[in-house]
């Protein structure tokens, strides 16, 4: 009696699946939902599209690794990691050793960084291009492990939390949830929490450091891939006490989007979508919750080489990919589900890559920190206002 | 809003409350009827829509489950914004989420949409043995605040569904009449313009 009484009252309803039709037998067969695991041990549900689609991407992977050995043979072994070819970006310090040679190299090594590092190269690409590898040598050998012993046993606000998130942190993934996964994630996290107590820990970082050490392999130089990452590549205080870094990339990226997409701007506007409902999420975890894994590292290749105005470029790009089925729609849910949908299917890095850079657009990184320095001063404002605000509540309750 | 068109309701939702309250716990038992005991923290939050039949009104959530660390709040707003209802959810074994809970009430009442239907979750009611927080006392809170109360379980499913039920119920009745006393926004600041200030 009691069982039937709610089935009758709820009457949930459930979302019916839109499905595209295509007349065909391939049609019904990429409705099938298969469950598998990927290059780096997450376990994807997609449909056989989705599989045909990373069988391809990973031929391709192969390929660029051929690219790569060849091109080690003429130019010789760790060409790339020469700092007068791999610190180009950094720009004005090196004019003077700017030979065409090292130009060629340079614009030549992010090409191919754009088309894919290939896997068994990563960790020690990522290491040296990221600035990782110079900030390691600025510090004693021991640096790591004097620091993770030194906080052992220690308890503060920012390793309960710590604690409460690692079973959290990509659950079931075949090692990141054992416990010698737990363990190493918890020693980068809680070791960063010491090195800089501004940012302590942030939730969120707990992603990115995670698929740092199925990357990197080891825990010290995943370690050390996060310190370069918050304290040089990305925009500061992004992870801060309120957010502020991520408030004004926000801002930037709702600016960047009138600029690059205005058709969609315009849109999503008169729906009062906010472009930061969903892209909090890409900026704070780096993208790694919201694409397929290969795809997140693809990003992150470029993301260590060329810097934080990689994840603008990639965040339009996911909007751009989407420009005519986002321009159809009525309702703020309608929007997030097609971008969710875009993000989780997105098993071709390339796809996303070549909308990224060639059809966004280039913008260059002093362009945009112009941008944050533009947006700054209102964010402080908003957020010290809403402080202001919230404690005059408490004013007056005291009363 | 809330918007009414032939007694279809779509109404913003917004989930609040301390770091493992089970936010994204009873999203999940309410919109797919399952359960993990680890849930991916939430970063920012989710989206999820959910559809309920009450009486003669079809009401459609669009539930946004925000994170829960503190520092997290200064992102709140976006997410209330324009509410028509919310879930404040603690954790019965945890005084301190309880407390948590009170200033997402009174954030809410200075900041949110005036007619926001409110309720009060006291999840984890499973875990009887670790209570920290009396039922009474959290009774005692919503009735003063104008918030209904449920103790609810998302592992096994206790009240999850009634408490959105009840809220879709609540919000197709104040529907057609949106402000039927004329006078319980009056002891409220106006804030349209301060939250307008606020993220927009």
């Amino acid at each position: 009696m009691h069982q039937t009484h709610s089935q009758r009252e709820f009457a949930i309803e459930f979302q019916p699946q839109i499905h595209i039709l295509r007349p065909s037998i391939h049609s019904r067969r990429a409705n099938i939902v298969v469950k598998f695991q990927d290059l780096y041990g997450f376990t994807v549900e997609g449909n056989v599209d989705d599989v045909n689609i990373l069988n391809e991407v990973r031929e391709k992977v192969r390929q660029q690794g051929r690219v790569w050995w060849a091109l080690e043979a003429s130019k010789g072994a760790n060409w790339y990691l020469q700092p007068q070819v791999s610190s180009l970006t950094e720009g004005i310090a090196l004019k003077s050793s700017l030979k065409l040679s090292n130009l060629t190299n340079a614009i030549t090594l992010k090409r191919l960084i754009r088309k894919g590092i290939p896997p068994v190269l990563r960790p020690k690409v990522w290491f040296s291009l990221s600035g990782a590898a110079k900030k390691k040598s600025t510090v004693p050998e021991s640096y790591y492990s004097d620091l993770t012993k030194a906080v052992e046993g220690k308890v503060t606000a920012a390793t309960k939390q710590i604690d409460h998130d690692l079973p959290r942190t990509f659950p079931g993934h075949p090692w990141l949830d054992t416990p010698e996964g737990h363990a190493a994630l918890r020693r980068v996290l809680v070791g960063y929490s010491f090195r800089d107590s501004d940012v302590g820990y942030c939730q969120g970082l707990n992603y990115v450091a995670a698929l740092l050490l199925l990357v990197m392999k080891t825990e010290e130089d995943a370690f050390w891939m996060l310190a370069v990452l918050l304290e040089n590549v990305l925009v500061s205080d992004c992870y801060t006490t309120n957010l502020s870094g991520c408030h004004v990339e926000q801002r930037v990226f709702q600016d960047l989007l009138v600029k690059k997409c205005p058709r969609i701007a315009t849109h999503l506007e008169e729906l009062e979508f906010d472009v930061s409902l969903v892209a909090t999420e890409w900026f704070l975890c780096l993208f790694s919750k919201s694409l397929p894994s290969e795809t997140t590292l693809r990003v992150w290749d470029v993301l260590f080489y060329e810097g934080a105005k990689v994840l603008f470029h990639v965040a339009l790009a996911i909007f751009k990919m989407r420009e005519e089925e986002l321009l159809q729609t009525h309702h703020v849910g309608d929007v997030i589900n097609i971008l969710q949908k875009t993000t989780h299917h997105l098993f071709d890095p390339d796809e996303l890559l070549t909308v990224a850079f060639d059809k966004i657009g280039s913008m260059t990184t002093n362009t945009i920190s112009k941008e944050r320095k533009k947006q700054e001063p209102a964010v402080m404002a908003e957020l010290d206002q809403r402080l202001r605000r919230l404690n005059s509540i408490k004013m007056d309750d005291e009363k | 809003m809330a918007t009414t068109a032939n007694k279809n309701i779509n109404a913003k939702l917004v989930l609040l409350g301390d770091v493992g309250a089970g936010k994204s716990s009873l999203v999940l038992r309410f919109v797919k009827g399952q359960f993990v005991e680890f849930q991916e923290s939430t970063i920012g939050a989710a989206f999820f829509s959910q559809t309920l039949a009450v009486n003669d009104a079809t009401v459609k959530f669009e539930i946004w489950d925000t994170a829960g660390q503190e520092r997290y709040h200064s992102l709140a707003p976006m997410y209330y914004r324009g509410a028509a209802a919310a879930i404040i959810v603690y954790d019965i074994s945890n005084q301190a989420s309880f407390e948590r809970a009170k200033k997402w009430v009174q954030e809410l009442q200075a900041q949110g949409n005036p007619n926001m239907v409110m309720a009060l979750a006291g999840n984890k009611a499973d875990l009887l043995d670790a209570r920290k927080v009396a039922a009474e006392e959290a009774q005692v809170y919503a009735q003063e605040n104008g918030l209904f109360f449920m103790e609810t379980s998302a592992k096994t499913a206790t009240n999850v569904n009634d408490i959105f039920y009840e809220i879709a119920k609540r919000l197709s009745q104040v529907q057609p009449a949106p402000n039927p006393s004329g006078m319980v926004i009056m002891d409220r600041p106006t804030e349209r313009t301060a939250s307008a200030a606020c993220c927009s």
